[in-house]
């Protein structure tokens, strides 16, 4: 079975997670990295940009950072509240076919909001998750040499007024949600720690993974003892 | 001997990849491993790495262009080596584990010639060849209005005066011998944009070329006076008040079409190349414009629906349909279509008929017109119609018949509660 550890990595700015996925599938692909890696993380509020991004979709830039970034899609919005996910798995212990991950990923996260309570399905033609026609959870990747980094946000507790700035992955009229408003009930202080579990359930599932857990602590340091010890790393 | 990087296949059914960003130019050392390129399909991008130690002698694809799986899209080599221009000759060395070209598709790479041509210098006019009326030409010349450049609608193309009227500020060019075009403000300095379809292009492409090729169309026109269904209209969306959710003209049209079509089942039809399908429900496809194309929602069962249903419904379906939210079953299964024009002031026009469905009707825009009443002129609202036919379905006067009935229905709107 194959094995993927998961680095809970508390919130972390957005150009220091993008280093450290690169670092990581650069490792992996290497082979420096014996294993999967899965970042669960939040960002600061920032706007992102895809390969396929269109300046007209970012309405008000004003006052967030805007990242150009190497991964597929168009505009995206990461903040508090949203549970980031950056799986770097290496391809070549699953499928070489990029349409199965980005599938596979989105059933991941369709099987969590399952047990989270929230019926969510996929819109053919429209990579990442929905529910009763808004989208919770958007998708985007990147590949080198079959290992994969970016992956999915999932609006958790998200202020969901942020995306009023950008037109979410370039679809006009796209009403976004969270998993907060969609259970309505559920208790926010709750509601993070259930969404995390949810979506390894799901990601356990689907991907036929065992989790590995992660040693307690303070997460950024678990980015340099990822790696086997032969591998020097200065300035970490 | 130089090593050909191709298109690689990002999964097992793709059979085209776009080409987004080139991280390595022409003339950049590169090794093995190296990310020469980007190429992206759906939300996945995926790194093009190189499988040989060189240089990057020669880039084939400019960014932006989609390739077939397998295609040459640059060649790696040491400096000064010649590679073949086209990508065609040369063998990849068996050192490269080029990828299996499967599936190859055509080798014509869809993107602009790499060196595009000059605009040409537009000659001192030379009317002389242009079709146009003497009065056309007189009022070209005085006006310093390059005949050649404007689009003639008299008999045969021939260039009459209201062209050199209308003629847009942006396509008409004043020329004075020997000048050159000077390329209009704000626009790219290319002669031109290639931009690659998008899907919805090419459904739109594949589906209307198959329809108006193969299917024999013909086209009805007739008249309406509209002033009893603006009067209608105009009480009903009193009545409904506040309560929003008024009433519009597409949605009297629409439901007029529906009706009519109940009394005309030889047009609520669709050819199916070894029968023709007669339907006893009435389901109304109503094109929509959405950004980079068009999308018909179904109004099901509009026959039996109210003008309020109907104005809810359609509203709610081009909502949708404009932010790409459609399930298919929602656009697909019409008996008929409606295409209106109106809001755009188009008098009238003639629709591509949406196969396997025989017949769709053009509205064009309600104007203010004088028309004979007995023996004075007065004004009336009036508003085109032009139905196409398939004739393989709907003859001619079977076709007409419809129209009269659509034409009583609207200028009656009673007739609709009959």
């Amino acid at each position: 079975m194959n094995e993927i550890q998961v680095v809970h990595a508390g919130t972390v700015p957005y150009a220091e997670a993008l280093e450290w996925q690169r670092e990581l599938a650069e490792d992996r692909i290497a082979g420096r990295l014996p294993h999967d890696v899965l970042l669960l993380l939040e960002h600061p509020p920032v706007v992102t940009l895809g390969r396929n991004s269109q300046p007209r979709h970012v309405l008000q830039p004003a006052g967030i950072d805007v990242f150009e970034v190497e991964r597929g899609g168009d505009v995206t919005f990461h903040g508090p509240g949203q549970l980031v996910g950056y799986p770097i798995l290496d391809l070549h212990a699953y499928k070489q076919d990029l349409h199965w991950y980005l599938r596979t990923l989105e059933q991941a996260l369709i099987e969590a909001l399952g047990v989270l309570g929230i019926p969510a399905e996929r819109n053919p033609g429209f990579t990442g998750v929905w529910t009763r026609g808004k989208k919770i959870a958007s998708i985007g990747i990147h590949v080198k040499q079959w290992v994969t980094w970016h992956g999915f946000a999932l609006n958790v507790t998200t202020d969901l007024t942020h995306f009023d700035r950008i037109v979410p992955c370039g679809i006009q009229g796209v009403e976004m949600t969270s998993v907060e408003r969609e259970t309505r009930n559920g208790k926010r202080e709750t509601l993070w720690g259930e969404s995390v579990a949810a979506v390894l359930t799901g990601f356990e599932k689907v991907f036929g993974t065992s989790v590995i857990p992660c040693p307690d602590g303070p997460a950024r340091q678990d980015r340099a003892s990822l790696r086997t010890p032969a591998v020097a790393e200065p300035g970490l | 001997m130089a090593t050909k990087v191709h298109m690689e296949a990002l999964s097992p059914t793709m059979e085209e990849g776009r080409l987004v960003k080139w991280n390595k130019h022409e003339g950049d050392a590169v090794k093995s491993g190296d990310t020469l390129a980007e190429v992206e399909t759906d939300k996945a991008v995926m790194e093009l790495v190189a499988r040989a130690d060189g240089q990057l002698l020669k880039v084939m694809v400019p960014e932006g262009t989609t390739v077939p799986v397998g295609n040459v899209v640059a060649w790696i080599g040491k400096p000064g080596e010649k590679v073949d221009g086209d990508g065609a000759a040369a063998p990849a060395p068996k050192s490269a584990p080029a990828p299996e070209p499967q599936k190859r598709a055509p080798p014509a790479v869809r993107s602009a010639p790499e060196t595009p041509p000059q605009p040409a210098p537009i000659a001192p006019t030379d009317a002389t060849r242009v079709k146009a009326s003497p009065l056309a030409r007189r009022m070209a010349k005085e006006a310093g209005v390059d005949l050649k450049l404007v689009q003639g609608s008299g008999p045969g193309g021939r260039v009459v005066k209201r062209d050199v009227e209308s003629a847009p500020a942006t396509e008409v060019q004043r020329t004075a011998p020997g000048a050159l075009r000077t390329p209009l403000e704000g626009a790219p300095r290319t002669p031109y944009e290639d931009v690659p379809l998008t899907q919805i292009r090419k459904t739109i492409a594949k589906r209307l070329a198959a329809s108006i090729g193969p299917i024999p169309h013909f086209f009805l026109t007739t008249e309406i006076d509209m002033e009893r269904a603006a009067e209608a209209r105009e009480a009903l969306n009193k009545q409904l008040g506040e309560e929003g959710g008024k009433i519009s003209f597409n949605d009297i049209v629409i439901k007029a079409v529906a009706l009519a079509l109940v009394q005309h089942r030889a047009c609520n039809a669709w050819f199916q190349e070894d029968h023709i399908r007669y339907w006893n429900e009435v389901h109304i496809g109503m094109a929509v414009a959405i950004e980079d194309g068009l999308i018909t929602p179904v109004i099901r069962n509009a026959d039996l629906k109210s003008l309020r249903e109907i104005g809810a419904e359609s509203r709610e379906l081009a909502a949708r349909a404009r932010s790409r939210r459609l399930k298919p079953e929602e656009y697909t299964g019409a008996t008929f279509s409606v295409s209106n024009l109106g809001m755009f002031d188009i008098d009238q026009f003639t629709a591509v008929i949406n196969p396997p469905e025989a017949g769709i009707v053009a509205i064009g825009s309600i104007a203010a017109k004088a028309v004979p009443e007995g023996d004075r002129v007065v004004v009336r609202r009036r508003m085109r119609a032009t139905m196409s036919c398939d004739h393989r379905v709907i003859d001619g006067a079977t076709g007409a018949a419809y129209m009269k009935t659509l034409k009583q229905m609207l200028e009656n709107p009673l007739a609709m509660v009959l």
